[in-house]
């Protein structure tokens, strides 16, 4: 790759039913960085998100992923650049029917051709980095909300991709796991070099973790800062992402 | 440090003098290819790097695996960002306080308590069932009518076709077989009885309770299925709503109102197909008309009309039930539909069965 930048965003307007809900996106993101997307509820961080993992079509503007344009990519382009990048859905969305070591042995089986043996092993290893080594066997349907979460970021990381959408990880979770989780991003990103995308609504977490911070501004409906997240502590420097900074601290 | 970009990942074990065993990984290590099998012995381990090329996340995996059971492990020598990825998976704690998985003694003790609280929940299910009815016909009940004219639609008029079609083909079936038998004894014109009579008493209720089990229970146990999946029936209970009351009173209500009335148009087309087959050759239109009256009594009438009835309610039940149990996953909601039909016309053979011996016990 030419461009060390691993996600572009060019103008990229977003939304539903040529309906925009964010316009204006502008942002290149290095390879190995970690991007938080904030925001206030339904401002667009997800319908984003999905967009920036190639899952949605933009409105209008183009969006790079992994140096290919996802859009306009061909299917089976498009579908290898996908398999590449892993996707933690708001809500999960782990296959119901299947216990947690299965949905993280369901990409593998699909696209590596090794033994079910090995399969197995990288699928609990997967589960033991997120905390879940002794409820592989459980269904979803029989485990926490945060438990559900954590599985959907092992099943996120089954292929070892280069990088990873996460929407509200820690939601869901208790402050003990939040940080953990905290540790876990910034070590898969130390050890894998993987490129992280999170959405998240905790100033501590995303002072800990991201690099770098886009604000989406639901009053203009564009992006209203992109910068370190430092940065917007600072007050003055971008006056509405500080305030929504210190709200949420101070609650 | 040189190595062979193509090297395959293999590992070796080897006993030290000191008892310790030494694991020397080397080569390309890819969750794409084969990692190697390794067989060792010991509890104190010394991991070694030895032509270590590229690795992803299969070598931590693979260390997890082999290792996480052995009691001494150095793997001070690894290279620092393979450490941290084994150091970071988590070998038995769960961040959630852990349970147990059940032993054998307490396996065998909840499929016990979990077949007798199936029972007890078919049994709580008709109980609610019956409450609900029972606030609903007093003018108490909150129900959703909206869904009750929708089923009415549905469960109902959407029958139509299916019901006719099927009660119409049943009545020439029977017509044509029993021709073949009352040829030999000359008493042809008695088919018309013989249509006649088992439309009203029998076949037109079953067949519509059979297909009203095929349309209406499976639908009712997926809908009712999918909202358990969704948590709309918690979200029902949290507003202080019984969900039975408020989802299966007015399915149960707009089938058993709908089913009868179904019942009889198949009962009617049945008679009438009957008629087709009959005076083909053998009747005139007459005298099959003029026996299937005089054969159709008003006990007869009311026979079909009771069990018609209680197949619409066992129908419209059986649904309600197993969407109401059923499992919070797709597989759940399939399974639930599936067991829909199969306890729907399980229980309506087995209520027509009581309902022969009783008729015949009363000579009804
Ligand atoms: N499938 C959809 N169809 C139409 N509009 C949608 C859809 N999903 C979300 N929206 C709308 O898009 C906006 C942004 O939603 P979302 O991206 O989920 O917000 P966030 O994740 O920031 O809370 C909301 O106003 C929501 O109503
Ligand atoms: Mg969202």
């Amino acid at each position: 790759m030419m461009n060390s930048s691993i996600l572009i965003s060019r103008n990229l307007c977003v939304g539903y039913n040529d309906k925009a809900v964010m316009s204006d996106i502008n942002f290149s993101l290095e390879a190995g960085k970690i991007l938080a997307i904030v925001g206030p509820s339904g401002c667009g961080k997800s319908t984003l998100m999905r967009v920036l993992g190639g899952l949605d079509e933009p409105l209008s503007g183009e969006c790079e992923l992994l140096g290919i344009k996802v859009t306009e990519a061909q299917v089976r382009q498009r579908e290898m650049t996908l398999r590449r990048s892993g996707f933690l859905f708001q809500g999960s969305a782990l296959f119901s029917s299947l216990t947690l070591r299965e949905n993280v042995e369901m990409p593998m089986r699909e696209f590596l051709g090794v033994s079910n043996l090995q399969i197995r092993q990288l699928a609990e290893y997967k589960l033991a980095l997120v905390g879940l080594a002794e409820a592989m066997d459980k269904l979803p349907s029989e485990v926490s909300g945060g438990m559900a979460k954590r599985a959907g970021i092992a099943r996120a990381m089954a292929l070892d991709p280069e990088i990873i959408f996460l929407d509200e990880p820690s939601a869901g979770l208790d402050p003990i796991s939040s940080a953990r989780l905290d540790e876990l991003i910034l070590k898969v990103r130390e050890s894998f070099g993987t490129t992280i995308v999170l959405v998240s609504h905790e100033v501590p977490s995303i002072l800990r973790t991201a690099d770098f911070c886009v604000y989406l501004d639901s009053d203009t409906g564009t992006m209203g800062a992109y910068a370190p997240p430092k940065d917007f502590l600072q007050p003055g420097s971008h006056p509405k992402a500080s305030a929504f900074f210190s709200q949420i601290k101070i609650s | 440090m040189s190595h062979d970009p193509n090297s395959r990942s293999s590992a070796l074990a080897e006993i030290l003098s000191d008892g310790t065993t030494r694991v020397t990984i080397s080569g390309n290590w890819s969750i794409e290819s084969a990692v190697p099998n390794l067989i060792f012995k010991g509890d104190k381990v010394c991991l070694v790097p030895d032509n270590l090329g590229d690795f992803d996340s299969s070598l931590p995996a693979w260390l997890f695996q082999n290792f996480k059971n052995v009691r001494q492990i150095d793997i001070s020598r690894l290279p620092p960002r393979l450490q941290s990825l084994y150091n970071l998976a988590e070998k038995s704690t769960i961040w959630e306080s852990p349970t147990s998985p059940p032993g054998f003694i307490e396996r065998f003790g909840v499929w016990g308590i979990e077949s007798f609280s199936s029972w007890q929940r078919a049994m709580d299910h008709i109980g609610q069932t019956a409450v609900g009815l029972f606030r609903t016909l007093i003018g108490r009940g909150r129900v959703n009518w909206n869904d009750f004219a929708l089923q009415l639609q549905t469960s109902g008029v959407d029958a139509l076709p299916i019901v006719m079609l099927l009660g119409f083909l049943t009545g020439l079936i029977m017509a044509y077989v029993g021709l073949i038998q009352l040829r030999q004894v000359g008493a042809t014109v008695y088919v018309a009885n013989l249509v006649a009579l088992a439309m009203t008493r029998e076949m037109g209720a079953l067949m519509t309770g059979i297909i009203a089990c095929g349309r209406t229970s499976t639908s009712f146990a997926s809908q009712l299925g999918s909202m358990n999946v969704s948590q709309e029936s918690d979200a029902l209970r949290a507003l202080g709503i019984s969900p039975v009351e408020y989802l299966a009173v007015p399915r149960i209500l707009a089938v058993t109102l709908m089913v009868p009335l179904l019942s009889l148009f198949a009962t009617f087309v049945g008679v009438f197909g009957g008629m087709i087959v009959a005076c083909a050759g053998d009747l005139s239109i007459e005298q099959y008309l003029t026996q299937a009256i005089r054969a159709i009594t008003f006990k007869s009438f009311l026979v079909g009309f009771i069990k018609s009835f209680a197949f619409a309610f066992i129908a419209a039940w059986a649904g309600c039930y197993r969407g109401y149990v059923a499992q919070r996953s797709a597989l759940g909601v399939g399974n639930a539909a599936t067991s829909a039909a199969v306890l729907g016309i399980t229980l309506i053979v087995i209520a027509d069965a009581i309902f022969a011996v009783i008729f015949n016990l009363y000579n009804f």
